[in-house]
Parts: structure tokens; C-alpha cells; sequence
């Protein structure tokens, strides 16, 4: 006696069919890492509250400002680095060990599929932000506005960085390529791009780069929601941001649409 | 009921898909019907992969129709993957995963729901015999248990049509059996199979019809038996030579043979058969081979003749 059940008539669509892909994804993506998922947790509390303790013990008195730009930009580096390294990396790896064929085989709409990957990014980089954001309140008694526009800020960078990740490694066959680029972008996230210091230290040529990329503009919303009077033109910010996390839903769209 | 209105049956017409120069399947015709295991046979590189890829979507061809039952699987990809569930030829990416966890994600991925699927699992288990690792995770298993797990998880669910590419690698002999039960279960339930092999011998038990492809092109298509006609009235005389023996001039009534290692293959006419043993046996007085075995011709002897891939014959004497 069996309890294989005859295949129903009509192919499954609309809004339940795409919930229900979306929370099966989303248990896919944290019981695939559930191994790691402490640990990845754990690693963004240590390297956010790291990072804006370390500034402290470099430099013993740090200005304020100093203080203010270190501990917000902090935010956006933990909230970032999973979207766009440690996503790309997973992709790699399942391209290089060959399971890329059978996620992608599964019957799930795509956009419920890169949905689940931002939400699973969400749970692994919030508390990391949010103990590096007490950890800086506690050190350096900064001088916070804390307004709603946080929670567009943080999604709106978190999606765009996940998205720039995912169209990155969807789009690159080669499996080493992708880890080199990763790789390669670590240094430009936290050593060149105006996230944890003002665009004004940077080389001129580099500021007006960064203008255009989706870094700086990350930077400047979530600091316009937890600031006052830092941030100017947090408009153009949101815009850049915007059409960087359109541009790679595009690309995204069109890479997983190809079939070869 | 709608289930009379549809023929579900993969049909695909005159596929051809090239990567670059390659003519990777070079103008494919085949028709699987409901309910029967479809065996794929040809050597690395004959097209196989191709072929799946693009019934399941992962692929579009450059020309050329994919159908099953009314659905187009070339226009509608997203049909494609609900209808069809695939096993790949590599392990699946389930580390982390407890093996019913695999199975139930795998299964409501699918579309099965819950109550229907857990107990579609507990049946799979015991079915395959993998009831002690039901709770292990992943990275644990055995290559063989990981594999009959990748087989629970794409069947708990099915769809229309499984497709299954190298289904029993690293699985142990005994549960092989069990597995090619569940395939013919399968096909009972009236689920069409798609199986990917290069080992013949396994595919000519388990399989209803097959074809075999080679450099892209369809060379022959039946059931084993329809395949093995031409084959009849021979026998295969298998030459078990002595290590570092050349191969002995042939007698003329050898019609043709393979070697592969120290395994001398020949196919000689059923009326030789005597003269046949008598040959193997001087070979033998004369050191010049361990032992021989005289026997029904097999679809490997066919699969060897149609693509000259004389590999399979290889593992089937290491086997």
C-alpha cells in the first residue's frame, strides 16, 4: 500500500503557492546553515563590537564624531557582508560541489527563493548590529536621534546588499571567480569605501566613485536614521541605493531566467 | 474526472542543443509514457545531462519541442519543475539536514502537505532500509544511505515524472534492490521515470524501454529485449586471460570481441558454441587464460556494439 498520491490536475500558482514556497525556502536556507548559524550569528556580534572597541583602544580618546561615524558605519558593514560575501560564497560552493542543478530544479517561484535568502540575511545580521550599536552606546556615549527611518534604512540596505551578492554570484560561472571577488570586496567594504569615515578623507576621485555605488549611499541612510544634522541629502542616498537594488533584482531576474 | 482528458506522456521531438561547436543532442526524438521506466544509456558525454537539463528546465534547446501531457516544458519552464522531480548524479547538498527533515522540506517543496508526506517518508525509510539514519544529519551518512536519501527526498513528492541520474551510485548491492523496488513502485503509481545510467546490466533489469544515445543522436530504442533480437543466436564467450597475456589470435568464428584489463569479451554464433569451449579450454592448458564463462549475449554486448564503449564492460568485469 502506498501513499504516493496521483499528481493533482492543474499546476499550483498565486498568492498561497508563493507563501508557501517562500516559508519552505526560508526553512531550506537556516536548516541548511543551521550548523553555522550560531557561530555566523556569533562571529557578527565579535567583529561589530570588535570593530568599534578596537577604534578605542587604537587611538584611546576618539572624537565624537569620529566615535558617531565609526559606530553607525559598523552597522552597515555587519549588515552587508553576508548579502554580499558570505552569499556569494554559498552560491560558489554549491556551484563547485555540483547541488546547484537540484535547488534550482526545485518548484519554487525565484523571487520566493531570493526572498528567503534576504529574510535568512536579516536574522543573521541584525543581532550582530544591534550588540555592536549597544556596545558603541555604552563606550562612547554618542549622541543619537533615533528615528522610524531605521527600519526602511535597514532593509533597504540589507536588500540591496543581498541582491548585489545574489546577482553577483548567479551571474559568474566560475566558482573561483566569485570567491576572489568576495574576497576582494571585504577590503573595499571596510578599508576604501566612505561606510565607517567621511567621503571627504577620501581621495578626491574616489569620493565620486563612491557616489555612484551602493556603499557610501547604505552608510548615509541608516546614519540619517539614528543621527541628526550628520547626514545631508539622505534623498539622492535612498535614490542611488534604490536603483542599485533594482539594477540587481533585474539582473538577478534575467540570470536565473536564462536556461543556457 | 480531468485525469482521462490528458496523455501524460514526455514527449520530446527533434531536440537539438549546441554549446558552441558541440551538438550536445543533435536531433532527439523520444516518448516516455505514464507508468514506464525509461532507461538513458550512452557513455560520459553522450548527451544524457543535456537532455534532462532540458526537460527539467534548467536548459532551453535551440530548437525542437518537450511535452508533457499538455504542457509545453520549453515555453513553461516553472511547469517543468513542478511536473518533474530530479535526482542529480551528485550528492545532495543536505550537510545540515536530518534525513527526514531532507525528505519532509523536499516533499512540501514539492507541494505535498504535511500529514501526507511525513507518512510518505516513513514509508520511503522503510522501504530503502534507512530507518537507523532517520535522524542523523547529512554530513554523517555514508555516501550510499546520503544517495537513497536524495532518492526519498525527490520521490516523496513526485509530480508527473522523476527523473533519476545515476540513482544507485555508492548504494550497497542489497539496498540497490530496494531502491529499484521503489523505482517500479513508482512507475505502478503511474509516474513516468527518466533513468540516466551508464551501467547497463542494472538498467537492463530495472528498465521497461530504453534508449541508448551517443554523441547526441538516438542510435537504437526499445525494450531490452526488442534490443537484444539482433543479438540472437549468439552467445558472449568471456575470456578470463592470464595477467600480462597478450590477446591470442583470434578463431575465425569470433565474430567480434572486446578487451578490457585481462577480460577478453567475444561474440561467436550459438552453433560454435563447442568449438568454443574447446578454444578456452586449450587457452587455459596453456596458461594462457584462468577461466572463461559461455553465455547469453547481454544488452551491455549491444550497448558495446552501438557505441563502441568498451568502459562499461570494464566496470561490468570489475563488478
Amino acid at each position: 500500500m502506498t501513499t504516493l498520491a496521483a499528481p493533482g490536475e492543474a499546476l499550483r500558482s498565486g498568492p498561497g503557492y508563493w507563501w508557501h514556497s517562500y516559508r519552505m525556502m526560508l526553512r531550506w536556507e537556516l536548516t541548511s546553515l543551521r550548523m553555522v548559524l550560531a557561530i555566523t550569528i556569533i562571529v557578527q556580534i565579535l567583529s561589530g563590537a570588535g570593530f568599534v572597541l578596537a577604534l578605542g583602544l587604537f587611538f584611546g580618546q576618539v572624537p565624537p564624531r569620529a566615535a558617531l561615524f565609526v559606530s553607525t558605519g559598523v552597522l552597515v558593514v555587519t549588515l552587508v557582508t553576508i548579502g554580499l560575501v558570505l552569499g556569494p560564497q554559498l552560491v560558489a560552493m554549491q556551484k563547485a560541489e555540483k547541488t546547484y542543478d537540484f535547488l534550482w530544479s526545485l518548484p519554487v517561484p525565484r523571487p520566493t527563493a531570493a526572498l528567503a535568502w534576504v529574510t535568512t540575511n536579516l536574522i543573521l545580521g541584525l543581532p550582530g548590529m544591534a550588540v555592536a550599536l549597544g556596545v558603541a552606546l555604552l563606550r562612547y556615549d554618542l549622541d543619537l536621534h533615533v528615528t522610524w527611518a531605521i527600519v526602511p534604512a535597514v532593509l533597504l540596505t540589507l536588500f540591496t546588499g543581498t541582491m548585489v551578492g545574489y546577482a553577483l554570484a548567479h551571474s559568474l560561472g566560475n566558482p573561483m571567480l566569485i570567491i576572489a571577488i568576495t574576497q576582494m570586496l571585504i577590503f573595499v567594504i571596510i578599508g576604501f569605501s566612505p561606510i565607517s569615515f567621511p567621503a571627504e578623507q577620501l581621495p578626491g576621485w574616489l569620493a565620486a566613485i563612491h557616489r555612484w555605488l551602493p556603499l557610501a549611499p547604505m552608510a548615509d541612510t541608516v546614519r540619517a536614521g539614528l543621527t541628526q544634522g550628520v547626514v545631508e541629502d539622505v534623498t539622492r542616498s535612498y535614490l542611488v541605493l534604490g536603483a542599485w537594488a533594482a539594477v540587481s533584482v533585474g539582473v538577478t531576474t534575467v540570470v536565473l531566467g536564462r536556461r543556457g | 474526472m480531468a485525469e482521462a482528458e490528458h496523455d501524460w506522456s514526455l514527449r520530446v521531438r527533434d531536440l537539438v542543443k549546441s554549446f558552441k561547436e558541440v551538438r550536445a543532442n543533435d536531433g532527439i526524438d523520444l516518448t516516455v509514457e505514464p507508468g514506464e521506466v525509461y532507461g538513458l544509456l550512452g557513455p560520459n558525454g553522450a548527451g544524457k545531462s543535456t537532455l534532462v537539463k532540458q526537460v527539467i528546465g534548467l536548459l532551453a534547446p535551440d530548437s525542437g519541442t518537450i511535452t508533457l501531457g499538455p504542457h509545453d516544458l520549453v515555453a513553461d519552464p516553472d511547469a517543468a519543475r513542478q511536473l518533474c522531480s530530479y535526482l542529480p548524479q551528485a550528492q545532495m547538498p543536505i550537510a545540515s539536514f536530518r534525513s527526514r527533515e531532507a525528505i519532509d522540506i523536499t516533499g512540501m517543496i514539492r507541494g505535498g502537505d504535511r500529514e501526507t508526506v511525513a507518512r510518505r517518508r516513513d514509508e520511503l525509510i522503510e522501504a530503502l532500509d534507512i530507518g537507523e539514519w532517520r535522524d542523523t544529519v547529512g554530513a554523517k551518512l555514508s555516501g550510499g544511505v546520503r544517495r537513497l536519501v536524495g532518492f526519498a527526498m525527490v520521490t516523496a513528492c513526485p509530480g508527473r515524472m522523476v527523473v533519476l541520474d545515476e540513482p544507485t551510485n555508492d548504494v550497497d548491492p542489497l539496498r540497490r534492490r530496494l531502491l529499484w523496488q521503489e523505482v517500479r513502485r513508482l512507475g505502478d503509481a503511474g509516474v513516468a521515470v527518466l533513468l540516466v545510467t551508464h551501467n547497463v546490466m542494472e538498467a537492463e533489469k530495472a528498465v521497461d524501454r530504453l534508449a541508448v544515445i551517443d554523441r547526441g543522436r538516438l542510435l537504437a530504442e526499445g525494450t531490452p529485449s526488442s534490443l537484444k533480437a539482433e543479438d540472437r543466436g549468439r552467445l558472449r564467450l568471456q575470456v578470463m586471460l592470464a595477467p600480462r597475456v597478450e590477446t591470442p589470435e583470434l578463431p575465425a568464428f569470433v565474430q567480434h570481441h572486446t578487451r578490457v584489463g585481462h577480460n577478453l569479451m567475444t561474440v561467436i554464433a550459438e552453433e560454435e558454441a563447442v568449438h568454443a569451449i574447446g578454444w578456452a579450454q586449450e587457452l587455459i592448458g596453456l596458461g594462457l587464460a584462468e577461466e572463461y564463462a559461455l553465455g547469453a549475449t547481454t544488452l551491455e554486448d549491444v550497448y558495446i556494439r552501438l557505441t563502441g564503449d568498451v568502459e562499461a564492460a570494464g566496470r561490468e568485469a570489475a563488478s
